[in-house]
């Protein structure tokens, strides 16, 4: 796709760019009035009859492309948009194939210039108990997220309101928990990687898929919730490249002195290296619900925030 | 690259880029700024891995330099060994400077021949993960591959094949054991015209990033700094 093409009645309105993303391009477009977020993805090509290669060669890349189909859409069954808590959760609108190339398009997000660690409690255990209903969701879907960042987590303030709510975005590297793909093709973030998922990769000590479970979203979690209270990741020893390398050594991550007992004790728990022994997403939810500020009756914004994310009846 | 430092249980990062520049009059205005771009890139790329927190266990650079055999096969093609940084930038840096505008003849260039040399590179196959990543910055067309008045040039390299379907095996995709590249580590990045045969490879080829240039106009409406950023987003 490029600036000012039309891909299936969606007008790309910005140059297309890969930046955060390794394996495709994204745009801004915009169709019958709406923005959307367009991602255009490198692999797989779908073969036109008069592309390069032989026919047989054809007949195994289309089937190829069957297999990447099948891959969305049994993620689409999973997650389904009329879920009654997938609200916050950035899912497709559009997934189709144009051309010899694949696209999926999202509602498009204004994420807010915000810092998670600089918002009021209140506000900030909003948006922390936005993501975490929104990873209840996909747990209980059993998924895996699989690439839990920063990045794919978008801070967005509701018309009107002064409080932020988490969009749960790019669900590309999730898979079956227990089910992830092969060692050399999975998605992931080196640096909010948990443990089991470095070995993985690595094919350390025989480690199988069947160890890559929910939990491995949950140390990422634990790692983005001390950055969104503190407004850093743990520490580690500056000789790692990464907290999960340093936790696979038997180092432990530093957390802040500031944080509460209770999250202190959450969080030591989430990022250890064991993933049986961390906490599940309803623990961190317990927590949330438990240390919600009461609400200032003064300062109460006449918008109603859907915690949940529940789409409303 | 901290390898004296290096822990058992980081992920053993690999990255090999080859950079395959058209040197030919045309490309004047442009290639200083290619050669500046390239010249900053050893600094830029270690600080974007780090920020995002892919520490680089290898990183080796080539240079692949082309021009047109059917108008002077003696520099036509001029290639680099892998270059490893930091240990060989200074090498980097010579073999970046020397690069300087000539030649080239007709409109289009021997871009293909280039794109097949730099598919045949001894790549890194070591190491837990590996990006294998070839650039190519041109403002031409390429010549078809198998064309006479290039294939006859003294220098020619024996390992181009006849043709782009056959240069497309070469290529490859997930399901093709013929491939001369390990398919989840390859990436091509194109920086060329949309004309023959840059805009056809994107359609085709799997893992590619077409960045589109006006024709005759060399690369101007890409900022050097957004060409380094996308390599740095493409690892």
């Amino acid at each position: 796709m490029k600036l000012g093409e039309v891909v299936k009645g969606y007008e790309i309105i910005t140059r297309p760019s890969n930046a955060n993303a390794g394996k495709c391009l994204w745009a801004f477009a915009r169709k019958e009035g709406a923005d959307f977020f367009v991602k255009e993805y490198l692999d797989p090509k779908r073969p036109r009859p008069d592309s390069m290669g032989t026919v047989s060669d054809k007949k195994r890349r289309l089937a190829e492309c069957r297999r990447f189909e099948l891959h969305h859409e049994k993620l689409s069954r999973l997650l389904r948009a009329d879920h009654l808590h997938a609200g916050n959760i950035v899912l497709a609108k559009d997934f189709f194939a144009h051309g010899t190339r694949y696209y999926k398009v999202t509602d498009r997000i204004d994420a807010a210039d915000a810092t998670p660690a600089e918002l009021s409690p209140e506000d900030r255990n909003v948006l922390l108990h936005t993501l975490c209903e929104s990873i209840a969701l996909l747990h209980e879907c059993g998924m895996v997220h699989g690439d839990l960042k920063p990045e794919n987590v978008l801070l967005h303030r509701p018309e009107g309101s002064d409080l932020h709510i988490a969009k749960l975005i790019d669900f590309d590297d999730a898979y079956l928990s227990g089910e992830p793909p092969a060692a050399d093709t999975i998605g992931g973030n080196p640096y909010y990687g948990a443990p089991e998922w470095l070995s993985y990769l690595r094919g350390d000590n025989g480690i199988r898929g069947e160890q890559l479970t929910t939990a491995v979203d949950l140390f990422a979690l634990g790692l983005l919730i001390h950055s969104y209270l503190i407004g850093t990741a743990p520490g580690f020893p500056v000789r790692f490249d990464s907290p999960a390398a340093a936790v696979l050594a038997g180092e432990a991550l530093e957390l802040d002195p500031k944080l509460t007992s209770d999250w202190t004790a959450l969080l030591a728990s989430l990022i250890q290296v064991d993933p049986a022994k961390r906490p599940r997403i309803g623990e961190v939810l317990s927590l949330l619900n438990s240390a919600r500020p009461p609400v200032r009756r003064a300062a109460r914004s006449r918008v109603r925030i859907n915690l949940t994310g529940r789409v409303p009846v | 690259m901290p390898s004296d430092q290096q822990n058992r249980t980081d992920l053993d990062y690999a990255v090999d880029i080859v950079l395959c520049v058209d040197a030919t009059l045309s490309m004047k205005p442009t290639l200083d700024n290619v050669k500046h771009s390239a010249l900053s890139f050893p600094g830029r790329l270690v600080q974007e891995m780090a920020t995002k927190g892919r520490g680089i266990r290898s990183l080796r650079l080539k240079v692949i330099a082309f021009r047109d055999f059917g108008d002077r096969a003696e520099d036509a093609l001029v290639e680099s060994q892998f270059l490893r940084i930091p240990a060989q930038v200074d090498e980097f840096e010579r073999t970046v400077s020397a690069l300087g505008p000539d030649g080239g003849g007709d409109a289009p260039e021997s871009g293909l021949e280039a794109l097949a040399v730099a598919m045949h590179s001894d790549w890194e196959t070591g190491l837990d993960r590996r990006r294998h990543v070839i650039v190519m910055f041109t403002d031409a067309p390429a010549h078809r591959l198998g064309d006479p008045r290039q294939t006859r040039a003294r220098t020619y390299p024996q390992s181009v094949p006849g043709s782009l379907d056959e240069l497309f095996a070469l290529w490859g995709h997930a399901q093709n054991r013929g491939s001369l590249m390990e398919n989840s580590a390859k990436r091509l990045l194109i920086f060329a015209p949309e004309e023959y045969p840059w805009a056809d490879i994107a359609d085709d080829w799997n893992n590619t990033l077409f960045f589109p240039s006006t024709a005759g106009e060399g690369l101007e409406e890409w900022e050097m700094d957004e060409i380094i950023a996308t390599i740095a987003s493409s690892l």
